[in-house]
């Protein structure tokens, strides 16, 4: 294990050196070496790059929040009303295979022009691509039910509402968990996705803004900012999912 | 006293082998001895872990011991020879993306025969497994009874001499378990192959063998060695067999238990 | 319940959407500039097609050239990774990694590199594309039942025969899993390049359409694409189906 370990970090390193040498005798304006983006990233987080970083990173992250919640109510209701009807699930889940094979971006112009370049079209697109993995894990969850379970709870007398509070939900907690932490996931990039394409403010339409004027390190920097962002979300969600497992498992 | 035959078909020679796990070495077979006639019934009975089909694969060829050699007919065994040694497993192994028909070819093809006839071959030895019919269904298609039964022709189809069998029907149900015995009996009367058989049931053991070999709990030794002289077909519940059955429970309840308690 | 009837009832219902929508428009409660009308998107679709249509095909173009690329590279990959324990053991952590990274945050850059034309279309769409059939293939590969592949060497199959009889048909329904996904993916990256840097294709239509405001246009585009999508992937479905018949 200890030489995996060692192998990975080698493979990081021997990576981070080929970027920098490679991209130091290059066009500066194309090419940043770490040794460039750094500094680039210390002006970011100082705030002396972009002053109103701050505002632009919160408007990003309420737009998650916001795409979020949606993404989740939207999300459980639609897959439990296709889930536990039978017949309500076989007509519309093949409706619902057929949108999860158009390219989510198809649908970004037309929210653009519904919403406008606002923070609105961006929570919406976000809450697009985030509702389908909720959905997905619920529908899942559903059917990873053990039937023998349903049918122990009803001979000892539970009704529908119980069956389902205290066998199906446990039940299905560790498949929905993993569809809200990939739900989260994606309405992160669909916002900054949403962001990059046109927006007005935002971290994704600094990233824009770095591009446009060809500021090639900060705008290395701010993507690997987003992508901290990213990864910190990602954490959480991680964190929230273990703990969450632990203590339905922990109960049984 | 065994009496003195021809050159033993298998011999195995102080093998050992142990096995490199994550945390530590696991010891499977420690320098076991064994001659096996040609035209042998034998079955190889011994506990969980004890080795048995580790043994197996070593006179097969998919592994090597780490001491000691096995020969067949005089010459060493380096690697799997198809022409010598055929296996069948517990998992059938059956191939879900070809018929019944097409599993059974499937040692010919690597051999490079030619479609038409490893196609006739395949064919008539699905007769004799009862699976007429059935050479176009697929695995998913089969019930255990009748995958074990394809893979069985399909080592069959090898026409090695030598059949080595890693609890063939461990998978099975009893009812099947002893059909599939008496029907394997018919074939090896037929065909006269060598079999070794490895089994942890005493049942089929004393139903299907010429002798017993016993192993020890792991790491594997040969403990005792019954030849099993009932007529065939074979009457469990005659005074002979239960005393041979007796005489197996003892030579194996101890590896049994210490198998049980050493995690096996 | 039969398939003719949940056929029936899936048309049905969205012929009930498009009705109500189509109400919805007439009746004044929804803003026709923001939200055509079912028949002027149809009406559209005829003034659209020409345009659209030849878009499509330049798009799609990039997206095929993508996809081979992605292809060939991702089931190349993704063989190697899932065979050779040591490469995913390392490798893996990376793989997943890259693949949950939002690649839009390259795009600027892959813009800047290569220009603006085919080139960085088609690179980012191989970089969409790549990561989930490397994936998908490289846990094929580890999900191969040991079973059959014991047979055939205790059968003496040399390394050659192995990889041909009994890996490759084993990982098929991995491979298709994969390529059913990549599709999807490139097509996106394709599409998002165009509408970000404004290159000629779909994407870009679609997004002048928005910004010019022409609602029924956009719409009848936007479901031109999908339409396209869904087809492809369903023929992909299909020919998975066909190809693993044997499931």
């Amino acid at each position: 294990m200890r030489r995996i370990v060692l192998a990975r970090l080698g493979l990081l390193a021997g990576l981070l050196a080929l970027w920098e040498l490679w991209a130091s005798r290059r066009d500066p304006l194309l090419y940043v070496p770490p040794s460039r983006v750094l500094p680039a990233l210390g002006r970011v987080l100082r705030l002396e790059a972009y002053p109103t970083l701050l505002e632009h990173f919160g408007l990003t992250v309420l737009e998650v929040l916001a795409a979020y919640l949606l993404a989740v109510g939207l999300g459980l209701a639609l897959g439990f009303a296709l889930g536990l009807s039978r017949p309500v699930g076989e007509i519309y889940e093949p409706l619902l295979a057929g949108l999860y094979a158009i390219p989510s971006v198809v649908w970004y112009p037309s929210l653009m022009l519904f919403f406008g370049l606002g923070p609105a079209s961006k929570v919406a697109f976000g809450m697009l691509l985030g509702f389908f993995p909720v959905v997905l894990a619920v529908l899942a969850g559903i059917r990873s039910v053990d039937q023998q379970l349903l049918v122990v709870a009803r001979g000892l007398g539970a009704g529908a509402g119980t069956c389902f509070v205290k066998v199906m939900l446990p039940s299905m907690t560790a498949t929905l968990l993993a569809g809200l932490r990939a739900g989260l996931a994606l309405t992160v990039v669909g916002v900054l996705v949403g962001e990059i394409l046109g927006a007005r403010r935002g971290l994704g339409y600094l990233i824009n803004y770095a591009y446009g004027f060809l500021r090639t390190a900060e705008y290395a920097a701010l993507a690997l900012l987003a992508l901290g962002l990213v990864l910190a979300v990602d954490g959480v969600a991680a964190w929230v999912e273990g703990r969450a497992r632990r203590w339905t498992e922990g109960a049984a | 006293m065994r009496p003195v035959t021809a050159a033993a078909h298998i011999e195995v020679r102080a093998v050992a082998k142990e096995w490199l796990t994550r945390d530590h070495p696991v010891p499977a077979l420690a320098a076991i001895s064994l001659d096996v006639a040609p035209h042998e019934f034998l079955t190889v009975l011994g506990p969980s872990g004890c080795g048995k089909s580790t043994l197996l694969s070593i006179i097969g060829g998919l592994t090597s011991p780490d001491t000691g050699e096995v020969r067949i007919g005089g010459h060493p065994v380096a690697r799997p020879d198809p022409r010598q040694v055929a296996m069948v497993f517990q998992d059938p192994g059956l191939f879900p993306w070809r018929t019944a028909l097409e599993n059974v070819e499937f040692g010919l093809e690597l051999q490079g025969v030619a479609a038409g006839p490893r196609r006739e071959r395949a064919r008539a030895l699905l007769e004799p497994v009862g699976l007429r019919g059935f050479e176009g269904r697929y695995p998913r298609e089969l019930s255990g009874g009748m995958k074990q039964r394809v893979a069985i022709a399909r080592a069959l189809a090898l026409d090695a001499p030598i059949l080595l069998m890693d609890e063939p029907f461990g998978a099975l149900d009893e009812q099947t378990r002893l059909l599939m015995g008496e029907w394997l009996l018919g074939i090896w009367a037929r065909t006269r192959k060598t079999v070794v058989f490895v089994t942890h049931s005493l049942q089929e053991a004393i139903l299907l063998s010429q002798r017993i070999v016993v192993m020890t709990a792991r790491p594997g030794r040969i403990k005792a060695s019954f030849e099993v002289t009932l007529p065939t077909p074979r009457d469990l519940d005659a005074p002979p067999a239960a005393t041979l059955r007796h005489a197996l429970w003892d030579a194996i309840r101890d590896e049994s238990r210490r198998a049980l308690d050493g995690g096996a | 319940m039969t398939p003719a009837r949940r056929q029936l009832a899936q048309a049905a219902s969205l012929a009930a959407l498009v009705a109500v929508w189509e109400l919805a428009v007439r009746a004044g409660w929804a803003d026709p500039l923001f939200v055509p009308a079912p028949s002027a998107v149809a009406r559209a679709l005829g003034v659209v097609a020409p345009e659209a249509l030849g878009l499509l095909g330049e798009t799609l173009g990039k997206t095929l050239a993508a996809y081979a690329l992605a292809v060939s590279l991702g089931v190349g990959a993704g063989l190697l990774v899932g065979g050779i324990r040591y490469l995913h053991d390392v490798l893996s952590p990376f793989l997943v990694a890259l693949y949950a990274l939002p690649k839009i945050l390259v795009l600027p850059w892959i813009l800047l590199t290569f220009g603006l034309g085919m080139t960085p279309a088609v690179v980012y769409g191989v970089l969409q594309g790549f990561f989930p059939i490397c994936l998908l293939v490289a846990g094929g590969v580890r999900d191969i039942d040991q079973g059959p592949l014991r047979v055939a060497r205790s059968m003496g199959a040399t390394s050659w025969q192995l990889y041909r009889k009994v890996v490759l048909p084993a990982v098929l329904p991995a491979v298709l899993a994969g390529m059913r996904l990549g599709i999807v993916f490139c097509l996106l990256g394709v599409l998002v390049v165009e509408m970000f840097g404004g290159i000629r294709g779909m994407g870009f239509l679609l997004v002048s359409l928005a910004n010019a405001f022409r609602a029924p246009e956009l719409f009848a585009a936007t479901a031109l694409v999908s339409l396209l999508s869904i087809a492809v992937v369903l023929g992909l479905e299909r020919l998975n189906r066909r190809l693993g018949h044997w499931r």
